[in-house]
């Protein structure tokens, strides 16, 4: 007799549970109920920013029930993360996904606030999107939501596939009442600057500038196809874009030669990597293009 | 064959198997709950809130109708054991299995009075609960199917057909306790040990057990 398709089905799914169970932990860092977090390494826990309310007196329950105190190894708000460190290594590290996730496919969203087992919410991915902005100065590239329900303490715990790979980690806390997952990739990420830093460096330029449309003139000196820009309508006094020599009326056009028409656009822009760093920014004066080097911040 | 055309046939297979033992209990007064065969010479299981006060009425799958005794209940666990006369009924086993988080499972029952209704979820953790007063703890299983009045006392089922739980309540809108077929099995033990005249004390339902 061939298997039965939906026995075959069940059972996966309930092995992949079983399986991303193991790399699951309870994180007890706030007064309410617990909240879940994924073991990236055998001592390293990564989990949602927002549920670690507390600096000291922090506490992962293992699967197997043992409870191991943890100190904060980093803190994003921006992308709500955060990273523990555990007193010993004896986590199972989970094991992030090798192909991306798509819209449509089968998910598990985990979680285990509490220790009488692992918890389990199927769902599809429904939507991939981005960039987002988060509410707290961060900018995720992606991020992704599904119609797993977001039980009780399941902000930091894992979103997996059916093969029990990890698609992203999911909060409630970048969105008001419906929770989002933060992709593997980006998350891992962000985890391991945490590891090196304790936070994400962001670049600093010290302007505020809103969206303008580019003169058709200045289009032609630009050369490009390009239809908006960032006015700079105020340069913060010692900041690193008052030194470079960026002044009020510039319209911001480019960063190293890329073009920038939006404030998403220059934000991915200021990652870590261009701090302390000489940067060619274009900006449009008196209609003319002009390239200003500016040593970007850190903020 | 394509997937989907087996996904469909095991789907209708799966129903097809569990159907014939679902039944209706209907109450003296309005609305009607679920409940399910038990052997095949007439014991049927339900919850013990949709029995009432009165032995109520059970509507089979061919339309008969017949009259109940109420044989047992246990309002702690919220289960009943009813009887009919009739013979070769089909029953729902119950699994040989221990459910697992993530494994697929569908609620038989009668929502909103919408006979014979099947909705789908998975077994979204597995909990333990208190009797009333607080006295004993027991095992529970919480799914995501969707369930409505109407579905008490109708089986939660895997995908061997099997049943693992009866559906016992609704919590928050969106998750469901069922009472799985570990206590559901030693319910009706208990009462048969007691009708074969056996001493036997109430056997404490141990903790953890799925």
């Amino acid at each position: 007799m061939s298997k039965n398709i939906l026995i075959e089905l069940s059972d996966a799914l309930a092995d992949a549970a079983e399986r991303a169970g193991q790399s699951t932990v309870l994180v007890n860092a706030r007064r309410r109920i617990p909240a879940s977090g994924i073991a990236i390494a055998a001592d390293l826990i990564l989990t949602a920013n927002h549920v670690v309310e507390r600096d000291e007196d922090l506490n992962v329950t293992l699967p197997d029930g043992s409870e191991l105190s943890a100190t904060v190894a980093g803190r994003d708000p921006g992308s709500d993360l955060a990273l523990l460190k555990l007193e010993r290594a004896a986590a199972t590290a989970a094991e992030p996904t090798k192909t991306p996730a798509r819209v449509g496919q089968i998910a598990l969203a985990l979680g285990r606030p509490t220790t009488g087992g692992i918890q389990a919410s199927l769902g599809a991915v429904s939507a991939i999107d981005g960039p987002f902005r988060t509410h707290h100065g961060g900018l995720l590239e992606r991020t992704m939501r599904t119609d797993c329900i977001p039980y009780p303490g399941f902000s930091g715990g894992p979103l997996i596939a059916a093969d029990g790979t990890v698609l992203g980690l999911n909060t409630s806390g970048l969105t008001r009442g419906a929770a989002i997952t933060i992709p593997t990739d980006i998350a891992w990420s962000v985890a391991e600057t945490l590891e090196k830093h304790g936070h994400i460096r962001r670049g600093y330029l010290g302007i505020r500038s809103q969206t303008v449309e580019i003169p058709s003139d200045a289009q032609k000196s630009l050369k490009r196809k390009q239809t908006s820009g960032l006015l700079i309508v105020g340069v913060e006094k010692k900041s690193p874009g008052a030194k470079g020599g960026l002044i009020v009326g510039d319209i911001l056009v480019g960063v190293k030669g890329s073009p920038i028409s939006h404030h998403d656009e220059l934000f991915t822009h200021l990652t870590g990597e261009v701090i302390g760093k000489s940067t060619a920014i274009d900006v449009l004066r008196g209609g003319k293009l002009e390239s200003i080097d500016v040593v970007i911040g850190e903020r | 064959m394509d997937l989907t055309t087996t996904f469909t046939q095991s789907l209708d297979e799966l129903i097809q198997q569990v159907m014939p033992s679902l039944v209706v209990v209907r109450g003296r007064r309005r609305g009607a709950g679920a409940g399910f065969i038990w052997s095949s010479d007439g014991l049927i299981l339900t919850n013990s809130h949709v029995v009432g006060r009165h032995a109520p009425k059970l509507i089979l799958q061919d339309e008969q109708e017949y009259k109940s005794q109420l044989l047992a209940r246990d309002p702690n666990v919220d289960l009943a054991l009813l009887s009919i006369k009739a013979s070769g009924l089909t029953p729902l086993e119950p699994a040989s299995v221990s459910p697992r988080v993530g494994e697929m499972v569908f609620a038989f029952g009668h929502p909103w009075g919408q006979r014979n209704s099947v909705t789908k979820g998975i077994v979204s953790a597995l909990m333990s609960a208190h009797t009333r007063r607080k006295k004993q703890q027991f095992p529970v299983i919480r799914s995501d199917v969707p369930l409505a009045p109407g579905n008490s006392g109708g089986p939660l089922v895997n995908m061997r057909g099997e049943m693992i739980g009866i559906n016992a309540m609704i919590m928050g809108g969106d998750q469901s306790i069922a009472i799985p077929a570990s206590v559901v099995v030693e319910f009706v033990d208990r009462f048969i040990s007691k009708k074969s005249g056996k001493a036997h004390r109430d056997k404490y339902i141990p903790e953890g057990v799925l």
